[in-house]
């Protein structure tokens, strides 16, 4: 009908299209009278068959010739013959019902029914499929019939995946056939099928993708497959352990409540009221069982019998990159000791997808607690001076941040091998923006590859440069290859000790605690947390963030810089919820409370509308500010603030800095003013 | 409409341009003024009025919908600010004679559905006995039938939500999909929307099982990013519609998911957003699945899905508009692809989508119904 002129119909057109209609609605009238009275006749069945043939759409009728076959059935008991030349003709008027419409959800349905009852011939089947995916080569319903007709008998996947060569073969562009084969493919090399190992299986598919993506580089499909397969091949499903704090090899400073006495030049200083310290494992992908058990510590540390162990995540899950546990220490009592950490010691330590942590990993580190002498005073914590460069030997870093359980890794070498020719074979198609945007991403997954110090971090201004040419580019997407950048800057800082001590800071007002500055680098996303788990001060001011995500695992991390950030509400600050050390956070300046959450509109907007939440003092006092704030009190009322900043924000003002007081008692300073008593 | 099956109306069927060409003809034979550079309300009103008065016969394939193209018709008009052209009470008695109700409350177990018919043509009158016959109340036909109500300002807490909800039940799989009628019918995500979207209407969860229902969304989410149909299915705008807005009104995701904590989610929020703004093409419009052509309503399926999860601001809006304009018809309308007539489908999921973009003129969308959004009657 579309793109025909709707008002040229000639006469004789509108008396023939009125006479369908009044046919039309004869036949349907009739047909809703037998269906009503459960007449199930040869007559009234072919009646139902003409409605359908006119209109596939009308799907009482599809339900009405269910019936009537159940009825013939019931009443033929079980001549084969009969019940064949029955189910047939069901097949014959939906594959005419298919030509009028080959999209028609019920006609695909009515046949799906009847192969149900057991009724088919694969051939039959794969040959009405092969004539509809001819037609129509992008047909979903056609493809999930496929699939369906596949599982019912039994089909073998690499019959289908044959198939899809043909399919791709014949149309480089058919996403539809990639789709199905990354499907069948998964299933296969998740099998370990036979000639279905990944080292073998995968470089093939990145030939077979390469000549879709060199004979027409404009079209997505090729594209997204060859993702696919980069996914593939970076997947490692073994977990493993990426970094922990303290790391191996090294020496902590423990001291109680307030600064260390005298002047320790070791930056691995921590200082705590409650006398003990959190130990961080950083894995590569969420795992699940980390305890007691699966991870065994064996150290001189008096008191700390089985350690419980927190998954830093929602508070619902029990997977987690990152686990902690707090380990005791009295500070009367200065001396050394060792503390043996063996990770996998007993399995139990699963990754959500279901694979075991199964290479066991070992790691010492030395406590050395010291005494306390001098007292914490509360002074306020500037931003803007007391800041000196840092001197330290870089090699104090590579203690901090080195670990790289990947080297035990002993199916790497394949991976490698693809990735480097993938880059070799990208570099010549990177004038277009998907070519440069997969570049971009290859050289960080060969990045993340390297162990080799010569050679690290040489590929990352290639990749900042790529993202920047894709931001000028291609400005629709423009915040997406922001945050690409972001994430490959933080990684070529964090790629040496080098770059890294170029960030690093010590700040004087907190005997000389070192401060890890990343202001004013237009970073909108935070990563590499796990080489930061040492960092206690991090000034992250004059940014674009949107959220804190990822700083959940900083543990040790006590004062924060946001302060000229895209910060829209304090739901965006939730993952600061899990750092317990934080005394000062600056968010001044952000868009706090410009885009106001339409509590009313939402079955689960606030957390107040959950069943588990139970007022507090201030919840039962207040009700009307904590229903108008509940985003910030449910951040702030978890932390244990001593310093807030919070002005150059929409929501600042009188009612709510009364409020913030109510909810963090303990505050000291707030917005640069000391609080009374 | 190749692609628009995915949506609440299209359950059933697609006839009404059953023989539309797959792809528009690029090459027009004759020349056409260039399109409006304006959003036309005063014609997009005379349209639906029209429609409202007279439904054309190239719908009549699309009889067993009639709820649906009610649905189109009336929430547009609540778009364009001109529900006042429409008799209400009228209205509401005409949705409300297509409701299914049981004869007494043992029936309910009997694992029917009491919903709401789509059409008289799936309708008998209740026989001498009290009891209904055959009876095909379907999923979207009482979302079509409770939006409606919804929109028009009828108390729904009048109506018998009890055995609706109760009833509901005997529609969900095990596998937490649902079908669309007790008889059978294919289970895919667009029905665990409306059942989702059912629910939240009637704000009363009873009628399903949501950790079930969550499960098998999630079971949906392909490796690109988007969600299929049915698990194992290619990614689809519809149907990463139905995902998202389903996991909205269930709760399970919260506003802005984006800028808030997403390791604490649970869909992969940032693959979702690259899929979705990669279905934005060259023309400005969106397509609903790779290497499609763009098409009108994909601007709602996905700028929508944009929106819950707080990626709106990266939609290239001035493109997305311009795409929008060209395929908006001078008789009022809009049209699937650039240069066809308008039908009642896209001309819908056009007004949300301009309603998305922020139209002045246009009621503001409640996106994860799809519908204007009302804060007086509680949506």
């Amino acid at each position: 009908m579309h793109g025909r002129p709707r008002k040229a119909s000639k006469p004789e057109e509108e008396a023939a299209s009125a006479a369908k209609a009044v046919k039309l609605r004869s036949l349907q009238s009739q047909f809703m009278t037998n269906h009503h009275d459960k007449i199930y006749t040869n007559e009234a069945i072919e009646l139902s068959t003409k409605l359908l043939e006119i209109n596939p759409e009308a799907y009482t009728a599809w339900n009405y010739r269910k019936l009537a076959v159940e009825d013939c059935l019931s009443r033929i008991e079980s001549d084969p013959n009969l019940v064949n030349s029955i189910l047939d003709e069901e097949l014959r008027v939906v594959e005419s019902a298919l030509r009028q419409n080959f999209k028609s959800y019920g006609a695909w349905h009515h046949r799906k029914w009847v192969l149900s009852k057991g009724h088919s011939s694969i051939g039959d089947e794969l040959k009405l499929l092969d004539k509809f995916q001819r037609l129509d080569s992008r047909n979903f319903h056609a493809w999930n019939y496929r699939r369906f007709v596949v599982e019912l008998t039994n089909r073998s996947e690499q019959d289908e995946l044959h198939y899809t060569d043909d399919m791709i073969n014949n149309n480089f562009s058919n996403y539809s056939a990639w789709h199905n084969r990354s499907v069948l493919l998964s299933s296969l090399l998740a099998q370990n099928a036979d000639g279905f190992m990944p080292n073998e299986r995968i470089p093939d598919e990145y030939d077979l993708v390469h000549s879709a993506i060199f004979t027409d580089p404009d079209d997505q499909s090729g594209w997204f497959y060859h993702l696919w397969l980069l996914d593939q091949t970076l997947n490692v499903e073994t977990p493993l352990l990426t970094s922990s704090w303290p790391s191996h090899g090294s020496t902590v400073s423990l001291s109680g409540a307030g600064c260390l006495n005298g002047s320790s030049s070791k930056f691995t200083t921590f200082c705590s009221e409650s006398g003990s310290f959190p130990l961080i494992l950083y894995f590569d992908q969420a795992v699940g069982g980390v305890s007691s058990s699966t991870v065994t510590t064996d150290s001189e540390l008096k008191g700390n019998g089985d350690l419980v162990w927190e998954p830093i995540s929602y508070k619902n899950s029990q997977v987690s990159c990152v686990w902690v546990t707090h380990l005791k220490y009295v500070s009367s009592d200065p001396c050394e000791y060792k503390v043996k950490i063996r990770v996998g010691n007993s399995p139990g330590i699963v990754s959500s997808r279901g694979h075991n942590f199964s290479a066991p990993y070992e790691f010492v580190f030395t406590a050395h607690v010291h005494d306390t002498v001098k007292d914490s005073q509360e002074g306020i914590v500037s931003w803007t001076d007391g800041f000196d460069i840092w001197d330290a030997k870089s090699k104090d870093l590579n203690s901090l941040i080195t670990l790289d359980q990947l080297e035990a890794e002993i199916d790497f070498k394949w991976r490698q091998e693809a990735i480097d020719s993938e880059v070799e074979c990208f570099g010549i198609l990177s004038d277009s923006k998907i070519g440069k945007l997969t570049l971009a991403r290859l050289l960080m997954a060969r990045e993340a590859m390297v162990s080799d110090d010569a050679v690290k971090g040489v590929r990352y201004e290639e990749i900042l440069q790529l993202y920047n040419d894709l931001m000028a580019l291609d400005s629709s997407h423009y915040q997406y290859y922001k945050d690409e950048h972001s994430v490959a800057f933080l990684h070529k800082v964090t790629s040496s000790s080098e770059s890294l001590s170029r960030h690093l800071f010590r700040y004087r007002g907190m005997n000389n605690l070192v401060c890890l500055r990343l202001n004013n680098l237009s970073l909108s996303r935070i990563a590499s947390v796990e080489k930061l788990l040492f960092v206690q001060m991090l000034d992250l001011s004059h940014n674009e963030l949107h959220s804190t995500e990822g700083l959940e695992a900083m543990q040790l991390l006590s004062c924060l810089n946001l302060s000229h950030n895209r910060i829209r509400s304090f739901s965006a600050l939730d993952s600061l919820r899990h750092v317990k050390q934080l005394k000062v956070l600056d968010v001044s300046h952000n868009h706090i409370g410009k885009h106001s959450v339409d509590t009313t509109r939402y079955l689960c907007s606030s957390p107040l509308s959950n069943s588990e939440w139970s007022p507090d003092d201030v919840g039962r006092q207040n009700p009307g500010l904590v229903t108008k704030y509940w985003d910030a009190y449910f951040v702030l009322r978890d932390l244990n603030l001593k310093q807030l900043d919070i002005a150059g924000n929409e929501i600042s003002g009188n009612e709510f800095s009364s409020f913030v007081l109510q909810i963090v008692p303990k505050l000291v300073w707030l917005d640069g003013q000391k609080l009374g008593n | 409409m190749s692609e628009t099956t995915v949506s609440i109306d299209s359950d059933r069927s697609k006839s009404e341009d059953e023989d539309e060409e797959e792809y528009p003809s690029p090459v027009q034979s004759f020349p056409r003024p260039p399109p409006s550079v304006n959003f036309e309300k005063d014609r997009h009103l005379m349209y639906l009025e029209m429609m409202y008065e007279l439904l054309p016969y190239h719908y009549q394939s699309q009889e067993i919908n009639r709820l649906t193209l009610a649905h189109f018709i009336i929430s547009g008009l609540h778009f364009l600010g001109a529900l006042d052209r429409v008799d209400k009470d009228v209205v509401a008695k005409w949705v409300l004679s297509f409701q299914a109700l049981p004869s007494n409350r043992v029936s309910l177990k009997d694992g029917e559905f009491y919903g709401f018919f789509g059409s008289r043509s799936s309708q008998f009158p209740i026989d001498e006995n009290g009891d209904l016959t055959h009876n095909g109340s379907h999923l979207a036909s009482t979302y079509c039938a409770l939006a409606i109500l919804k929109v028009i300002g009828h108390d729904l807490s009048i109506i018998d939500s009890e055995s609706l909800l109760l009833s509901m039940k005997n529609l969900q799989q095990d596998d937490g999909s649902f079908m669309p009628i007790h008889i059978g019918g294919e289970t895919d995500l667009r029905f665990v929307y409306c059942a989702a979207a059912i629910c939240y209407m009637l704000d009363n969860w009873s009628g399903m099982d949501k950790e079930s229902a969550k499960n098998y969304i999630l079971n949906c989410q392909s490796y690109d990013g988007g969600f299929g149909l049915i698990p194992g299915s290619e990614s689809h705008g519809g149907a990463t519609y139905c995902a998202i807005a389903s996991l909205r009104l269930m709760g399970y995701i919260g506003v802005d998911l984006l800028s808030n904590d997403s390791s604490s989610s649970i869909i992969d929020p940032s693959l979702l957003l690259n899929w979705c703004l990669q279905r934005q093409g060259n023309d400005g419009g969106f397509q609903g699945r790779t290497n499609k052509p763009s098409d009108t309503c994909y601007a709602f399926w996905i700028g929508a899905v944009l929106k819950l999860i707080g990626g709106d601001a990266l939609i290239d809006k001035i493109a997305l508009r311009k795409f929008l304009l060209s395929c908006q018809s001078k008789y009022g309308g809009f049209s699937k692809f650039s240069g066809q007539l308008p039908d009642l489908y896209h001309s819908y999921y056009g007004y949300t989508a301009f309603s998305l973009l922020e139209e002045p003129d246009l009621s503001p969308l409640c996106p994860e119904l799809g519908l204007p959004l009302l804060a007086a009657s509680g949506i």
